[in-house]
């Protein structure tokens, strides 16, 4: 039995890192109709953001948390006006163009990343890197369980900005109609710029997190585009509850398929529920995607 | 219209650029042309290994051993043919870490820059990617990196390795945990990454357990990008005395962290590959200490060599050059020239190699046995490690205060095992 407590916590941890990433995508997604083939990138920038701010001061890698967001954000509040010229309704394909683009984003900071600081792995230490907890019986990572806290509480966050606060009607008004809310008088290209901002500040501050539980890398990103995906269109594209529930349900189903079925079988499992998702529900599990 | 051409210029300058950076791009042209060519006074040597993708790392490992080698030859003047020296260049092409980007990768090469034979990958999936596209243009490659025995089990004609096969060398770990150690190891578990090194190093661990009576507890073959939190989360209900590890430094680092991270310590980790790294030991500090591995060389042993003069005067070298001490694969992949130098010697044949020279080439290579600083390398001519280089001794070795120490078979000890292993917290 403490085995089965023990995976369950290990998959709520497992989905709980991911969160962030996949709430920050799927704005992105629903707000700007752009599907972020960088997201791996952003995380791998951001890991190496911190990784090089640590090296240089020893200080905490989990301190440079809050400049990291401030230091991405205002890296995408001025790199999106870039993206929009693509996705601009002057160009016919909007969306395969920001697809095209993003892949080709992704390529460039891989390889550029790959150039200026090599091929070696590095790793972040946090206070909490190794260190672990027990309740019941039941060890906790430490490193992780901080990452889900952290992850969990970013995103309420800005679930409250998105639906309590004024500038979060105006970001909901233009993901439904950018033309309608331009004529309503919302200024729909500076919300998509600091959607884009707040995007890249979550994205780059899973990077601290996800650096430090695995290894920091110019290849890292690749792990966690496809984990996006995956929780995005399980979730439902735009839906930040939808990508929640799904973010949980991919560490559940690797964590119990690891333990009780076996670890060749995760990725064939995981992706076959993605595909029943799909069939059934194109909506996502909670069907209020697009 | 003034924007759209604005736009397509950014877009062509973003392309060409993230081709270059990522090293995407084909292998390097010669300049020379088809009548240079026949003229040509040195050796034109492909290097196919991997300089982007997951196994970035290692494939930097087998260049800088490749490339000492070449340094170090042409600083003496080159391959010594007859009574003239041959100096030797370098062609690279980036395998991506993908078995079928290599292939495409090293027939552009071989049709392209017309090589005169060829370093090989850096992994074992690559390895079988790329060699049968040798096969097809008869060019001689010997890796000095791959471990699968999938690869001799082929019998490619035109591919050679330096390291023995991991189902030669896993042996040698698993018996001193077994046979050698206070207590002996009684329980394992296994998990391998699924790829054509991995597994076979999964697999070659859980067969030689099984067959020293060891009781295997787990077995599981995992996708790449796993997170092994879950994994590792069993395995400690199992409590095995060892956990044992088929996969790359990557792995080997996310494995540790998650025992780590779970307060799970068994006996001994056993992991083979990955752990003689530099990276593996900075990364990991005080937590890689008392990892045992297999392998077939390390800096301790004593080889004498023409190029170098002794194993020592190579390790000095190797790392007044890269900055780090070298590791198994770095080394068998500075040997492996050695290896085309003798046997270009021996059938005398000068640059550039017709159809016909390589073919004697071949014949060499099958047929030399060359001293080197890292042991002997004499490849197999029939069985199953057709190809292979099955000269050399396993060892076990554990890393004892940042260092790899032999620690077994008993008669090549430099230290003593230590097993079991202190606990996380008593480091």
């Amino acid at each position: 039995m403490d085995l089965f407590f023990q995976t369950l916590v290990n998959g709520l941890l497992i989905g709980g890192i991911y969160i962030a990433v996949a709430a920050g995508f799927t704005l992105c997604f629903g707000v700007l109709h752009v599907i972020d083939f960088a997201v791996g990138e952003w995380v791998m920038l951001g890991a190496f953001a911190v990784f090089w701010l640590n090296f240089f001061t020893g200080v905490d890698p989990l301190i440079f948390l809050p400049l990291i967001m401030v230091l991405f954000m205002i890296v995408g509040y001025y790199f999106q006006p870039l993206l929009q010229r693509v996705i601009t309704n002057q160009q016919s394909n909007a969306l395969l163009m920001a697809l095209a683009f993003t892949f080709g984003m992704s390529i460039l900071f891989r390889g550029s990343a790959l150039t200026l600081f090599g091929f070696n792995q590095r790793s972040l230490t946090t206070f909490l890197s190794g260190k672990n907890f027990e309740i019941l019986g039941i060890s906790i990572p430490a490193l992780r369980f901080g990452a889900t806290v952290f992850a969990v509480l970013v995103t309420l966050l800005f679930m409250f900005l998105l639906y309590k606060t004024k500038l979060g009607l105006a970001v909901r008004a233009a993901a439904e109609r950018q033309d309608v809310a331009g004529l309503m008088g919302i200024d729909s290209s500076n919300i998509a710029r600091i959607v884009y901002a707040i995007y890249l500040g979550l994205t780059a501050m899973s990077g601290t997190f996800l650096g430090s539980i695995f290894s920091v890398h110019p290849d890292m990103g690749l792990r966690y585009t496809l984990f996006a995906f995956f929780v995005v269109v399980a979730g439902g594209l735009g839906s930040i509850q939808g990508a929640i529930l799904a973010g949980i349900m991919l560490g559940l189903i690797n964590s119990f398929v690891a333990v009780y079925v076996g670890g060749q079988y995760i990725f064939l499992i995981l992706f076959t529920v993605l595909y029943l998702i799909l069939l059934v529900a194109p909506k996502g599990i909670l069907g209020k995607g697009w | 219209m003034k924007f759209k051409t604005k736009w397509t210029i950014m877009v062509v300058v973003l392309l060409s650029l993230s081709l270059l950076l990522s090293g995407c791009g084909g292998p390097k042209q010669s300049d020379d042309g088809k009548n240079a060519e026949a003229e040509r006074d040195y050796f034109k040597v492909g290097v196919i290994t991997s300089l982007s993708g997951a196994s970035v790392y290692g494939g930097n490992v087998t260049r800088r051993g490749y490339d000492l080698w070449a340094e170090t030859v042409n600083a003496q003047g080159g391959i010594e043919i007859g009574d003239k020296q041959y100096k030797v260049e370098m062609v690279y092409a980036d395998a991506a870490s993908d078995p079928a980007t290599g292939a495409d990768a090293v027939e552009r090469m071989v049709t392209t820059d017309e090589v005169d034979f060829l370093f090989g990958p850096y992994t074992s999936g690559v390895t079988l990617g790329v060699a049968p596209i040798l096969e097809k243009y008869k060019v001689p490659m010997i890796t000095g990196s791959a471990e699968s025995p999938l690869i001799w089990k082929q019998k490619f004609k035109y591919t050679f390795g330096s390291i023995p096969a991991v189902d030669l060398t896993g042996s040698a770990p698993v018996s001193t945990l077994v046979n050698e150690v206070e207590g002996g190891a009684k329980t394992i578990a296994v998990i391998g990454v699924n790829d054509a090194f991995s597994k076979a190093t999964a697999e070659a661990f859980k067969a030689n357990a099984e067959q020293l009576g060891l009781e295997v507890v787990k077995y599981d073959i995992v996708p790449e990008g796993t997170d092994f939190t879950p994994l590792v989360g069993a395995i400690k209900e199992l409590n095995p005395d060892v956990l044992a590890v088929g996969g790359h430094e990557q792995t080997h680092m996310e494995v540790i962290k998650a025992a780590k991270s779970l307060g799970f310590m068994p006996k001994a980790f056993l992991m083979h590959y990955g752990i003689t790294t530099p990276d593996f030991i900075n990364n990991l500090g005080t937590a890689s200490e008392y990892v045992f591995g297999g392998a077939v060389w390390t800096s301790d042993l004593e080889y004498s060599d023409e190029l170098w003069g002794s194993t020592k005067e190579y390790v000095e070298a190797a790392e007044a050059r890269w900055g780090n001490m070298p590791d198994y694969t770095e080394a068998a992949s500075a040997a492996t020239g050695e290896v085309y130098a003798a046997a270009l010697a021996e059938i005398g044949a000068v640059p550039p190699l017709s159809e016909e020279e390589r073919e004697q080439l071949v014949d060499a290579l099958e047929n030399i046995k060359v001293d080197t600083f890292y042991g002997p390398i004499d490849f197999a001519n029939e069985g199953d490690w057709y190809h292979n280089n099955v000269g050399l001794q396993p060892l076990t070795i554990q890393l004892q205060n940042g260092e790899q120490k032999i620690v077994g078979p008993s008669d090549v000890k430099v230290a003593d095992p230590i097993y079991p292993v202190p606990g996380w917290e008593e480091r």
